[in-house]
């Protein structure tokens, strides 16, 4: 396998750094509309379905990456696309179960709905294994980057006659410094309008191409017939090779990636939050999957199709040894011209940048909300006025920001280790999303999951994945479905389905057995010192998980050792975590969606059919967040005093960038007219002489 | 021509099993009534999860065949 160098020329790096400039300064543009934490970290839940879908683009095409779907697209043709087309068997619960849950309870983090729906406890284990989810993914991201940017310089710079070599680290350390400069400043609102803007250029340009590629070809026809006929097939082969085979995938990406991407990635979900009320982020979501994916798909795995169909000619302009991951870069080099290159590469890297900082994003919000906020809870900190803290928050938001982008490059080294990003990326999910997909789901969809189940979800889950990542061969073989072992990286796909398996099992189980523990816990505390005979619990269950961390002893004392640790741990959890039904369920379950409703409105809601009104607007010289619409236009909107609304911009082609949620105050008689307090006017940056539409939520 | 194990059974597999996700998803929904059927809005939600499923299972099995046989 041979890696390349030196394949940019000088009209491709100034096509590059203008792209570059040009988003940069339209993301700083948008920075102003950041006034609070609530604006820097979900853009003020305020947009349109469309501008929310479109920048979903970027941040899904950046993470899957052309660089991995390329790869898989040369080494096994068309079925690289499946991973685009198998996530709507999730969508149903996602869109009626999950987002009403996080956009009701106006979640901020995962790890806050662990704490709302089982105990503070459960939220500092949750934040753990949210935060190992992220700054993977980031290193994920950055490695890819990595991948796709050190094939265009060349192998080493002289500078002051020092010879300084391009490593790919280094390249990485560059590229994480320039994302941390827009996200670090811009936050959610730059993310989205950035994102719109790379969306869009990033589908044109990876549909053109596939179109000058098919072209370079001699045709479509030509193009289908230079494909083996194995290559031309959507879905891969049941159960072989080792390295993409159907069956692994489908647990792997189908069922643990889709669940976990789309029920627990803060990027995506904060996304679905900035768009205006919930039937908009639904819209947006279908839109997303039924038509953008599909077209994804194509957009970053047709270089791949076009290298294979370019070794099929005689003589071949690819090298038959390309390194799979360079093949993106490769093939556009071959079929673009000078500049048409650099603009394809910008719009890739900046794609990549955007699901970066989407991450960056991310992961300071649940340090925010998981960690500085409790912390400052806890130690009481108030420094100054409401105004000097929401800037400091920001600004520790910003600090979080890059120190997280720091990690994120530390992330990078263990990926590394595969021989593609796309292996990397298949096994980070295996391992990193089974415990988190199982605890929000049994959390969200079931009533009865208790918190003694979901605490040894976590720990007990993740005990038996880590003995069954030591012991595959007898542990996943039997699950395996045919999939052979490799003994390098063994069951980098089919994992996810015995790490589901054990997640779930023990969740289950223990929820199952809450009766009994609360009987033995009852018994116990009729014992003289219980509180020490406990915490001793807690202390062999930490001296256990070492014990599996560091695989001492065979397969039957490991497996034994986390049965034990699993009855230790809900022991404890029933003994020591208080769960009381009534605040722990209410508006946090699938099951009482129509009270977090409520929750959210501070009331009744009201859900009668009603016009949405077109007004001029007037300021009211107070600071009230509220509105005061006419008698008659309340009349039109169905809408009482105290209910939710939305005022927007009524130009549609801004995405409700100019908008803001409020509530309606008492009426007057002004027909036509909407008197709106200075926040409201200040936070949405109405317009003087523009007409606003006043729409009723709840 | 590509084997069983490579073109139907992937297929098979992916609808089968992945359609049961899908259909105790849609069962969940409706019993809990975060989807009502009775309401306007929601029977228009409801028919265009199941056309997304099918309109999934469409596309694949047209280009298993174009595979197959073009």
């Amino acid at each position: 396998m041979e890696s390349l160098h030196g394949l940019g020329t000088t009209t491709d790096w100034v096509v590059m750094l203008i792209y570059f400039a040009g988003i940069m300064l339209f993301g700083s543009y948008f920075a102003k509309y950041n006034r609070s934490t609530n604006d820097f970290f979900f853009g003020g839940r305020r947009f349109a379905w469309w501008l929310i879908s479109v920048s979903i683009v970027a941040t899904g095409v950046g993470s899957h990456s052309f660089i991995k779907y390329s790869a898989k697209g040369l080494e096994h043709g068309i079925a690289s696309t499946m991973t685009y087309m198998n996530d709507w068997f999730f969508m149903p619960i996602f869109l009626f179960g999950w987002l009403p849950i996080v956009i009701y309870t106006r979640l901020k983090s995962i790890p806050e709905y662990f704490e709302k729906r089982f105990s503070p406890t459960v939220r500092y284990i949750a934040t753990i294994f949210q935060l190992l989810y992220m700054i993977g993914y980031l290193g994920i991201g950055l490695l890819t980057l990595g991948k796709t940017i050190t094939p265009l310089l060349p192998q080493s710079f002289a500078i002051l006659g020092m010879t300084i070599p391009v490593t790919m680290m280094g390249v990485i350390i560059a590229i994480a410094v320039i994302t941390g400069i827009y996200i670090t400043f811009g936050g959610q609102t730059a993310v989205i309008f950035t994102d719109l803007i790379q969306g869009l250029i990033l589908l044109l340009a990876g549909l053109f191409v596939f179109i000058i590629g098919i072209n370079y070809l001699g045709g479509f026809d030509k193009f289908w017939h230079l494909l083996p006929p194995d290559w031309r097939l959507p879905l891969a082969d049941f159960n072989k090779p080792p390295d993409f085979n159907f069956v692994g995938i489908f647990w792997q990406d189908g069922v643990a990636g889709s669940v976990g991407f789309l029920f627990m990635n803060m990027g995506l979900i904060m996304r679905f939050m900035s768009a205006k009320n919930l039937d908009e982020g639904r819209k947006a979501a279908i839109f997303n999957v039924l038509f953008l994916l599909p077209i994804s798909a194509i957009v970053v795995s047709n270089a791949g199709w076009i290298g294979k169909a370019m070794l099929g000619l005689v003589p071949s302009p690819l090298n038959a040894n390309v390194n799979p991951d360079e093949v993106f870069v490769a093939v556009t080099h071959i079929i673009a011209s000078k500049g048409v290159f650099g603009f394809v590469i910008a719009a890739l890297t900046a794609a990549l940048l955007s699901t970066v900082d989407s991450l960056i994003n991310a992961i300071a919000a649940v340090y925010m909300n998981d960690i500085h906020a409790p912390l400052k809870e806890k130690f009481k900190k108030t420094f100054g006025t409401k105004e000097s803290e929401t800037k400091k928050e920001l600004n520790a938001a910003r600090i979080a920001s890059a120190v997280f982008t720091g990690i994120g490059i530390l992330a990078t080294i263990p990926f590394s280790s595969y021989p593609t990003v796309y292996e990397a990326h298949g096994y980070f999910h295996s391992i990193f999303t089974p415990p988190l997909v199982a605890a929000i789901f049994l959390g969200a969809f079931w009533n009865r999951f208790t918190t003694a189940g979901v605490v040894v979800t976590f720990l007990g889950g993740s005990s038996l994945m880590i003995i069954g990542a030591r012991y595959p061969g007898v542990l996943i073989t039997p699950i395996a479905h045919g999939v052979p072992m490799d003994p390098v990286h063994p069951y980098t796909y089919i994992s996810a389905l015995y790490n589901t398996i054990v997640c779930f099992g023990v969740g289950i189980i223990v929820t199952f057995l809450q009766d009994p523990l609360t009987l033995l816990v009852n018994n116990i505390k009729k014992i003289p010192n219980h509180k020490i005979y406990m915490s001793g619990t807690v202390v062999i269950s930490a001296l256990l998980l070492l014990l599996i961390w560091f695989n001492i002893g065979g397969l039957p004392f490991l497996l034994l050792t986390s049965f034990i640790l699993v009855f230790f741990v809900a022991l404890a959890s029933v003994y020591f975590l208080k769960f009381d039904p009534d605040s722990h369920l209410e508006g946090l379950t699938i099951w009482s969606i129509d009270r977090a409703k409520e929750i959210f409105k501070g009331g009744k809601i009201n859900e009668r059919d009603g016009e949405i009104i077109k007004v001029n607007w007037k300021l009211r010289n107070d600071a009230e967040e509220i509105i005061n619409v006419s008698i008659k236009d309340m009349e039109r909107m169905s809408a009482e005093v105290g209910d939710l609304v939305y005022i927007s911009d009524a130009r549609k082609y801004l995405g409700g960038l100019k908008s803001v949620h409020s509530r309606l105050g008492e009426p007057h008689n002004e027909d036509g007219i909407v008197y709106v307090g200075i926040e409201n006017k200040e936070s949405a940056q109405f317009v003087e002489g523009k007409i606003l539409s006043v729409e009723k939520e709840l | 021509m590509p084997s069983f194990s490579h073109s139907w059974l992937p297929f098979i597999y992916l609808y089968g099993v992945g359609g049961i996700f899908f259909i105790a998803g849609m069962i969940l929904i409706k019993k809990a009534k975060v989807l009502n059927p009775e309401k306007k809005l929601d029977r228009r939600w409801n028919w265009l999860l199941y056309f997304g499923f099918f309109y999934y299972m469409a596309i694949h099995f047209i280009m298993i065949i174009a595979a197959l046989y073009w």
